[in-house]
């Protein structure tokens, strides 16, 4: 059994669907990416999965535990660490007594471990954390009980760089250790660097659900390219490059065909200047989930991210 | 298990206490203020009142240091005042953590979210124990320093008696509090209901044939007066506060055990 399975979950806002029959697994010790637009049902989800929202149909189970079922849930709580998007603290404490609160209910075998790596002003109180303390206070309670499942929903969110860079790192170790991580984002190069799988929400539906590597090759890869005047390469004619567009000088394309091919042809002509990049999440979407239904974003309920 | 009633308990000390502070200067200025009034003088104002007021205030005699606290002391501080107090406060017991986003955080606990109620609700009597005792070794205390004396029994169950009438109060805030997300709505809407029943006795208390009305006060199960003044009391209507209080807090309980967070 998996450590979350999802079996037709649907959670209806009056009329308004936040997430429509959905259905995945995951499986103990994977870290699993939960991609999708703003809105698109992420944090809806992952309320279900915690009970805090009971599904209109269709269950979810977290470590063997149905969601709707209170007391076998609390159970499985024991095991899990949770870091919410919108997250809160009592104010007038300090970061101290909300650990030591939640270590008298949960218990805390890492904290000291994890202060190494995080770094809130524990001394001070709320009041004055900045954005990224509050992060790294939550992501502190979330796994110094040393759960086996740990559900972030954007857990990078408000974190510098550097601090990206860690978290990544620790992410990483927590693997080693056997814990199941699952998070969502609406970054691509974020979730990309840490996970092993991922599934792709969109308006509430789960439009993909798959390993990161064949997402990143089907995705391809975007290209810039200004070339010398007048000597322009044979784009349109390479296999695999998609929505070829020219802006000013520069031809922009997203490229999923062989690497050599495209090389092959670029040196072939003068090129002054040439980016190759990660593709943004949404052209993902665009090529492979047959979303070009351009206003799917736009009719997204708001609702589905409260 | 307690955690959550000893973190919430603790974080009420402060308010507490400054609060304590302000109800004792004020008490022992009111007794001292006694000290110093011609009492006859007042007594005939008081009684040239309609009897109408003098109910509706709880106003017994006033030329007595017991009757003189009752009316200035219990039935305004205590009946109003921290009636009002208490279900204002239980109005943020779980608004307040819906609308600051701590509540997703708590839920996450391995704790019932019965248990996360109760033990919230349970940190209020942190106050209301300290200011009943506060207030009754003031009133005592300050009542001896101007050569006056009040039984101390009736003392004792003016304010062990005002704790099912105050979580009655709190129990009417905690029912706000489940049903409605913002913090500032809950409040409102505690201290609005609480007053109207405060009012709705108050008026009724003359009128015989609407007796039944002020009946759904609480205030109506809590007579200081009485106490003070006549040295009676009666132990079924705090039996019935208590009733009432636990009856609003299993519907709270159960309001909040199926709502979507």
């Amino acid at each position: 059994m998996g450590a979350i399975e999802v079996g037709d979950l649907t959670k209806e806002y009056g009329s308004v669907l936040g997430v429509d029959s959905l259905s995945f697994t995951v499986e103990d010790g994977e870290i699993f990416g939960f991609l999708g637009p703003n809105g698109a049902g992420k944090t809806t989800t992952i309320r279900a999965l915690l009970g805090l929202i009971s599904p209109t149909s269709g269950t979810a189970t977290v470590l063997g535990a149905d969601v709707r079922n209170e007391d076998s849930l609390i159970e499985a709580k024991q095991r899990i660490g949770y870091l919410p998007a919108d997250l809160g603290f009592d104010e007038g404490v300090t970061g101290r007594r909300v650990l030591d609160y939640h270590a008298s209910i949960k218990g805390d075998h890492r904290r000291d471990e994890l202060l190494e790596v995080f770094t809130p002003p524990l001394e001070r109180p709320i009041r004055e954390y900045s954005t990224g303390n509050t992060r790294m206070l939550g992501l502190i309670q979330a796994f110094m009980h040393d759960p086996d499942l740990v559900i972030m929903d954007e857990p990078t969110a408000g974190l510098d760089p550097l601090k990206q860079e860690e978290f990544n790192e620790f992410i990483r170790a927590e693997r080693e250790r056997g814990t199941t991580v699952f998070f969502s984002s609406h970054v691509l190069s974020e979730v990309r660097r840490v996970c092993d799988r991922v599934g792709i929400l969109r308006a509430g539906q789960l439009v993909g659900l798959e390993e990161i590597e064949a997402l990143l090759d089907r995705g391809g890869k975007r290209v810039h390219v200004v070339p010398v005047d007048g000597d322009n390469p044979a784009i349109t004619e390479l296999d695999g490059a998609f929505d070829v567009t020219s802006v000013g000088e520069e031809v922009q394309f997203t490229y999923t065909g062989d690497y050599n091919a495209l090389l092959a042809e670029l040196a072939r002509h003068d090129v002054r200047d040439v980016e190759i990049s990660e593709p943004a999440l949404e052209d993902v979407f665009m090529h492979y989930y047959g979303t070009d239904d351009a206003n799917g974003e736009a009719s997204t309920p708001e609702a589905a991210d409260v | 298990m307690f955690e959550t009633a000893r973190y919430e308990s603790e974080r009420r000390l402060r308010g507490t206490a400054a609060i304590s502070i302000g109800l004792a200067v004020l008490i022992a200025f009111f007794v001292w203020y006694f000290s110093v009034l011609d009492t006859e003088s007042l007594e005939q104002m008081a009684q040239s009142l309609p009897p109408s007021m003098l109910e509706a205030f709880g106003i017994e005699t006033i030329a007595t240091i017991e009757g003189f606290l009752a009316a200035e002391v219990y039935n305004f501080l205590w009946v109003l005042g921290l009636g009002l107090y208490f279900a204002y406060t239980a109005g943020g017991l779980i608004a307040g953590d819906i609308e600051r986003d701590r509540m997703e955080l708590l839920l996450s606990f391995p704790i019932s979210r019965s248990r996360l109620l109760l033990e919230k609700f349970s940190s209020l009597l942190v106050p209301i124990v300290a200011f009943n005792a506060v207030v009754a070794l003031v009133v005592y205390a300050s009542a001896a320093a101007i050569g006056e004396s009040i039984a101390p029994m009736d003392l004792l169950l003016v304010h062990l008696l005002s704790i099912p009438y105050l979580l009655t109060c709190a129990a009417i805030g905690t029912v706000f509090s489940v049903l409605l997300d913002r913090a500032d709505t809950a409040k409102r809407g505690a201290i609005g209901l609480v007053f109207a029943l405060f009012l709705i006795d108050s008026v009724t208390a003359g009128a015989e044939s609407l007796d039944w009305v002020g009946k759904l006060s609480p205030t109506q199960y809590y007579n200081p007066s009485e106490m003070l003044v006549d040295g009676t009391y009666a132990l079924g209507d705090s039996g019935v506060l208590l009733v009432v209080a636990a009856a609003l807090l299993i519907a709270s309980h159960i309001l909040f055990k199926r709502r979507d967070i």
